[in-house]
């Protein structure tokens, strides 16, 4: 069943496109402070080096090596898997009921994974040899290191991402193209190269095999697999190594990808009066399926903690002990804690529920997962199993330098989404078309 | 039956502990008297105390006895426990057998103890550690041409961290990247003043080129030699967190040294790539076993030595091919092993010399080319402050405190703050 969204018009769903407020002119503005603000800082990186953020080496040198840069790279990783692995649902298991949202997703995921890259440019010594070295040795190196096998995988992510809503995108600007302004002639011209009315249905089946491949793909080989492996197959750090990073990841995506999705959703139905395109409905759905990834993710932690704490081999002993007494952790874990008691209790009393109020929990989880995040990366490596050293475990505290990035990759979302929303509708025509017919398979 | 009874048992065994394992061998139709002393020495086995050769020697005959087969023993040896054989000779024998030192040290765990079931069934302790097959154990890397290792003598060092200046020197070393690293540390069971030597362990399974995306970190075929690309490596540091010694030592800003001092046979190896003295900014470095001196750089002389080695007034750092049983590393060891002989002839059991030897974190899979001579530090040793402190020789300890935190003005197109 569908949401009963047929009373709002195409005039409603290309509100973004026709109309300019001076809200969407103040937020460009904030979007482009954030990422002058970062950019700021980050030529002081380029031009001195990483020495402007507090890492440092482990060992001799009383530092870490990584620090924010890989906890936000994986935050962002994850809220792009999260977010396309609904949007794949929603094509491949018919959860019609999301429909609205479900390119809101696809576009979240190519935003969050160009911030992802982002981080990855950001992290590394030598940003300027990140063709001129990756390329030539990916034949050889893919098979051995999981930094190769990550990155060929967030770029086949790209690639499947952007196909999938290049081939859905194209349905809804033929269909629309009278109302679409001239002035993005020349890009409606491009997207619709070889367009023809008969694809469409070949097009509806070729998306839900791609949903297919990225339903399997993404808790195998994404969230599930290579990003985790990156840490979890280290065996000389007692707080990544293990088999339970890969479930622990996936339920990070999920929660983080379910928050941001209700926040950019929550947004635009507050900017362009969406009350009717995206109910309230969708949003007590989400909340639910945020309640759900989020019991996971407690769940999941809590066997992290107990398998670390109650007879556990030294390093890892320690290791857990150190995360446990950490005030940092329990705010994180506090945070999406607060999360599930809310939304269990708007679940039982649905005059909780509100939607400023699941935004406010939205966020809540974000924060917690991004602090979740830099911990584990930073207190994996604090706690090392060769322990001799005075200077290890090392400090960390993220420098201005990176905090800032964390404000610009955040800003650069916020401005994707204000210049794809000018440009192509950011929920699908489907979603409004009543008569819309599920192809044969 | 037989018993043979070991009053010098250095494990205590309580009258509690006696009779719980008589009333739980009695149980059994096999005599508990033999099981209460396997029990016993199985205890001295694990710590060490009795190798497994002696202890399956012992009890050769009596298990065959009573159990018409003895479990314990080695697959394909049926010849072992011939009176005539001596414990060493079975030990080389099955650490032929067996294709590497892993299947080996994992059957004689299996096998050798744990099969024999009475301790476990007594609750008797922990399983057997590693500390049973002795570290000087045979090597299981390739012996094929040259591998450059070295052999450390931590019982000579004295601690006046000479080596790491010389390093610090030769290589043009920022201040606190410590390619050679001497740490002195307090232990449980160590007496007082103990050092612990530490180069980069140039592994033949070393994590950092195993993880290294764009292969800057490789392992040079001619001769073993663990190096950085300069030219390829990206920064990503992912070589730094996979290493367990934590050797790696990122160029976080501009070189305290800059590239026109530094003369370019240092840098360029035989092979024509970057890989010799400090890295660029943004770029890798660790210590290179001397790449440089090896290709022949500093003269015919040096190939086979390194800075450290050469500085090295104790006699403790010994560098050499591995595979030359007439190496510096090799000799040393064998000369070493000559000079504190055991007095077999009253106690035949004993091994052949009372020399220590370990390689740093051998249990995790990294076949460290470093061979120690001394005592292994536990999981409870702390490094302390040594007889010559790091500033002394010129040196900065802790890099994130005294250069790092300083940010861009820590340095100064190359010069020091």
């Amino acid at each position: 069943m569908s949401t009963d969204v047929t009373e709002a018009s195409e005039e409603t769903l290309l509100r973004p496109i026709t109309s300019l407020s001076r809200g969407y002119l103040v937020a460009l503005g904030l979007g482009c402070a954030a990422i002058a603000f970062w950019l700021a800082f980050y030529v002081q990186q380029l031009y001195h080096g990483l020495i402007v953020t507090n890492l440092g080496d482990w060992g001799t040198g009383g530092g870490v090596p990584w620090g924010l840069y890989i906890g936000a790279f994986i935050w962002w990783v994850g809220i792009a898997h999260g977010g396309i692995i609904l949007s794949a649902a929603v094509r491949l298991i018919g959860l019609d009921t999301y429909q609205p949202v479900a390119r809101i997703a696809e576009l979240l995921t190519i935003a969050a994974l160009s911030c992802a890259g982002l981080f990855i440019l950001i992290h590394v010594g030598r940003p300027d040899r990140l063709v001129t070295a990756v390329i030539p040795a990916w034949p050889t190196r893919v098979q051995w290191s999981p930094l190769m096998w990550d990155v060929t995988v967030i770029t086949a992510y790209f690639v499947l991402t952007g196909t999938y809503l290049m081939m859905t995108v194209r349905y809804d600007i033929h269909r629309l193209r009278e109302r679409l302004p001239d002035t993005f002639d020349r890009i409606y011209d491009l997207l619709l190269v070889g367009y023809s009315e008969a694809e469409d249905e070949v097009v509806e089946r070729m998306v839900w095999w791609l949903a297919f491949a990225i339903i399997i793909m993404a808790p195998l080989l994404l969230h599930g697999g290579v990003i985790p492996w990156l840490f979890a197959v280290l065996p000389s750090m007692a707080g990544w190594h293990g088999g339970v990073q890969g479930p622990s990841f996936l339920s990070i995506a999920l929660t983080s990808a379910v928050s941001g999705i209700i926040v950019i959703a929550a947004a635009f139905r507050w900017a362009y009066d969406w009350k009717r395109l995206i109910p309230d409905e969708i949003f007590r759905g989400l909340a639910k399926w945020l309640g759900f990834f989020g019991l996971m993710f407690l769940w999941l932690q809590l066997q992290q903690v107990l398998t670390g704490i109650f007879a556990a081999p030294t390093t890892l002993q320690h290791a857990t002990e150190v995360k446990v007494s950490t005030p940092l952790y329990w705010v994180a874990i506090g945070l999406v804690a607060l999360a599930l008691v809310y939304i269990f209790a708007s679940a039982l009393e649905p005059s909780l529920f509100s939607i400023p109020r699941i935004v406010v929990t939205a966020l809540a989880v974000l924060v917690g997962t991004l602090i979740e995040k830099t911990l584990f990366v930073v207190e994996g490596i604090q706690h090392a199993h060769f322990q001799l050293y005075d200077g290890v475990p090392g400090p960390y505290t993220p420098s201005l330098v990176e905090l800032s990035s964390v404000v610009g990759t955040i800003g650069i979302v916020v401005l994707f989404f204000l210049v794809v929303s000018k440009v192509i509708p950011v929920v699908e025509l489907h979603a409004i078309e009543s008569d819309h017919e599920e192809v044969e398979r | 039956m037989t018993g043979i009874t070991d009053e010098s048992a250095p494990v205590t065994f309580d009258d509690e502990w006696e009779r719980r394992a008589e009333q739980r061998l009695e149980e059994t139709e096999f005599d508990t008297e033999l099981g209460l002393e396997l029990a016993r020495d199985v205890q001295e086995v694990i710590a060490g105390e009795m190798s497994e050769c002696e202890f399956r020697e012992k009890y050769h005959d009596t298990v065959r006895e009573e159990f018409g087969e003895d479990a314990r023993e080695i697959a394909g040896l049926d010849a072992i426990g011939d009176d005539t054989e001596t414990a060493a000779s079975i030990e080389d024998r099955s650490r032929g057998f067996f294709e590497d030192e892993e299947s080996r040290r994992s059957f004689v765990k299996k096998g050798g103890v744990a099969a024999m079931g009475l301790s476990m069934l007594l609750g008797g302790g922990d399983s057997p550690g590693e500390s049973a097959t002795a570290a000087a154990t045979a090597d299981d890397e390739d012996d094929e041409g040259t591998r450059y290792g070295m052999t450390i003598n931590l019982n000579n060092c004295d601690g006046c961290l000479a080596c790491m200046a010389a390093c610090k020197q030769e290589h043009g070393l920022s201040r606190g990247a410590h390619w050679m690293y001497v740490l002195t540390y307090e232990d449980e069971d160590q007496a007082d003043e103990n050092f612990l030597v530490r180069p980069c362990q140039h592994c033949t399974n070393s994590p950092c080129t195993k993880v290294c995306p764009v292969g800057a970190r490789h392992t040079r075929k001619e001769d073993g030699l663990v190096l950085t690309d300069y030219d390829i490596c990206i920064g990503c540091r992912y070589c730094e967190v996979s290493c367990p010694y934590g050797v790696n030592y990122f160029q976080w800003g501009e070189p305290d040294v800059p590239d026109e001092e530094i003369d370019p046979s240092h840098q360029i190896d035989e092979r024509g790539r970057w890989v010799g003295a400090r890295p660029p900014k943004g770029v890798m470095g660790k210590c290179t076993f001397c790449a440089d001196r090896q290709d022949g750089q500093m003269g015919e002389e040096k190939i086979g030595t390194t800075a450290c080695e050469e500085a090295c007034s104790m006699n403790a750092i010994h560098f050499g091919d591995l595979n030359d049983p007439d190496s510096a590393p090799n000799k040393h060891l064998e000369q070493y092993r000559g000079s504190q002989q055991n007095d077999l002839s009253a106690f035949p059991n004993r091994t052949d010399d009372t020399v220590s030897t370990f390689k740093l974190l051998e249990e995790r899979g990294t076949s460290p080319n470093i061979h120690y001579i001394g005592n292994e530090p536990s999981q409870h040793a702390r490094q302390v402050p040594g007889p010559v402190t790091y500033e002394e020789v010129g040196l900065v300890d802790n890099r994130k405190d005294a250069v790092l935190d300083d940010g861009p003005t820590a340095t100064n197109g190359g010069e020091q703050a």
